[in-house]
């Protein structure tokens, strides 16, 4: 059985002014996985988030959340019922206690989970009569978090959830978030901490100035990506190695560095037929790939 | 559970504002029965009526736009939108539940200060008069509405923590200043609700419910109070 994607969009925009914030974004976000949303400052992961909980309406193109259409008021009403959020500030009510908070939440949802909102909130150590406003940003985030997942969601989305969190509660977010895998839920998060997406992420999508650059699965990465350097007698050219399946050429004099998704074999045929000194072929993790991918856009709009 | 929301967001600012609207009225009454000043009913109505009445328009005036200073653009400024807009409920029913709850506590505004006023009048023995403060509450209940309304489009359309009560008190101020001494008098909320524009001269007493004034107040309200929900459902966040 083929399971529907939970996020579908396809050329969807959003512009501020002459400021294009999201171009053409066509995303597909499998169930039953978790996905890592990069990209760096402003490249349009926020704006894409809030579009898909019909917080801001896009400019053009469409789409849909666990089949419900984004644009359309009282499907996005009948999409959050069923997708939890965590904000990329994780502000919540200050004149609420941490039990206020919670009791208000679960009043919203007809599967809440009380067990596990009660052992999330002494795993994280919330005090229940403690204000929120006089919670530290961490403790904050832990109890975003708690009201997330205690509702059993079809899909969490989450936005920069391990800002503010200490390396112990990155831990404990990181952990959550597969044991909600593993339960069924879709896990949807945007970070610029690649090192966290690598370790539980199975599907990326790297976004840069809007546009979609990358939507791989880390198998793959591991799989069918490769780096190559390569070393020359005199600067080579760049555009020997404009191959199928090359992602980026970078060249620093007689050194050059090329990053493929796929025919890495080619790529080193070209190399010894143009008499390269050095050839050396190794795995490539998704920060270089990430880097490899901004870099590339940013040299192709200069 | 939004009704729940509402009370604990306000229940502060609504009790302190109970607390001092039922206070001070309360006690311009009872001090007055110390005064020595000539008791016929006519001038206890005229003192009662025209100092205790106008005190709780003020004091309500300012309660209704503080109570009021809530809402999704503040939510904006403080930073909690983007947990309440991912509940799953429409903007129409959070603008709702907020402007029903923020007119209960009005309404209870306007009557208990009343009603103590009325009491305090009782117990101090002085003379009373049901219709006057009926016809008094029908006036500040009918121009409430249009500064409450008014309290929420501007709380609905401009951002900031505290703009929307500092731009509400200035429009207040503009009503009561300008277009309350000005030749268009009669068009002030603020005329109508203290009730200046219905006094007989020789009684000093409210004479005729001024119905067809009243609707249009009501009128008027409903009409602001739509546009700032249809404001709050156009707006992006």
């Amino acid at each position: 059985m083929i399971d529907l994607p939970v996020i579908q969009t396809h050329r969807l925009c959003k512009s501020y002014g002459s400021v294009q914030a999201v171009r053409d974004l066509s995303l597909s976000v499998r169930a039953n996985c978790i996905t890592g949303f990069l990209g760096r400052n402003g490249a349009g992961k926020s704006t894409t988030i809030k579009m898909l909980l019909g917080m801001i309406r896009p400019t053009s193109g469409e789409g849909a959340v666990l089949g419900n259409r984004i644009d359309a008021p009282q499907e996005s009403v009948e999409l959050r019922r069923r997708v939890a959020y965590v904000s990329e500030d994780k502000r919540l009510y200050n004149y609420m206690t941490v039990a206020q908070t919670i009791h208000f939440t679960s009043g919203f949802y007809s599967d809440w989970r009380p067990e596990t909102a009660e052992s999330l909130r002494r795993k994280y150590e919330l005090p229940s009569d403690r204000k929120v406003k006089s919670l530290s940003k961490g403790m904050r985030t832990k109890l975003a978090l708690l009201l997330a997942v205690a509702r059993r969601p079809a899909l969490l989305i989450l936005d920069e959830p391990s800002e503010g969190l200490d390396p112990v509660g990155v831990e404990q977010l990181l952990e959550t978030l597969v044991t909600q895998s593993a339960e069924g839920t879709a896990v949807f998060f945007s970070s610029h901490q690649i090192e966290e997406v690598e370790r539980i992420a199975d599907q990326v999508a790297i976004l840069e100035q809007g546009r979609l650059l990358k939507d791989v699965s880390l198998d793959d990465v591991r799989r069918c990506y490769r780096k190559i350097d390569l070393v020359f007698s005199s600067q080579p050219n760049e555009r020997d190695f404009q191959l199928e399946g090359v992602d980026s050429v970078q060249t620093s004099g007689c050194q050059m560095r090329v990053v493929c998704n796929a025919n890495a074999e080619d790529v080193i045929e070209r190399a010894r037929a143009l008499d390269a000194s050095e050839i050396e072929v190794g795995p490539i993790s998704l920060r270089e790939v990430f880097l490899s991918a901004v870099s590339e856009t940013s040299r192709a709009l200069v | 559970m939004l009704w729940y929301k509402a009370w604990l967001e306000t229940r502060s600012r609504f009790l302190i504002s109970l607390l001092g609207i039922v206070a001070l009225p309360c006690y311009l009454v009872f001090d007055q029965n110390a005064d020595a000043q000539p008791q016929t009913p006519v001038n206890w109505y005229y003192h009662a009526l025209d100092n205790g009445h106008r005190l709780i328009v003020v004091m309500w005036l300012a309660a209704a736009i503080l109570l009021m200073m809530g809402g999704v653009l503040r939510e904006k400024a403080t930073g909690t939108i983007s947990f309440t807009l991912a509940l799953p409920v429409s903007r129409m029913r959070l603008m709702l539940v907020r402007i029903l709850s923020g007119f209960s506590q009005a309404l209870v505004l306007m009557v208990i200060p009343w009603c103590a006023m009325y009491l305090v009048s009782i117990a101090t023995g002085r003379a009373t008069s049901l219709s006057q403060a009926l016809f008094h509450l029908v006036l500040l209940g009918a121009g409430g509405l249009v500064f409450f309304s008014i309290a929420v489009l501007i709380s609905s359309v401009v951002e900031g923590e505290y703009t929307a009560p500092v731009v509400t008190f200035g429009l207040l101020f503009a009503d009561i200043a300008g277009l309350g001494q000005s030749r268009y008098h009669s068009f002030s909320t603020w005329n109508f609700m203290i009730g200046n524009e219905y006094f007989n001269r020789s009684t000093q007493l409210l004479v005729g419910i001024p119905w067809l004034h009243v609707t249009a107040n009501v009128a008027v309200a409903v009409l602001i109070t739509t546009a700032a929900i249809k404001a709050i459902q156009r707006r992006e966040f």
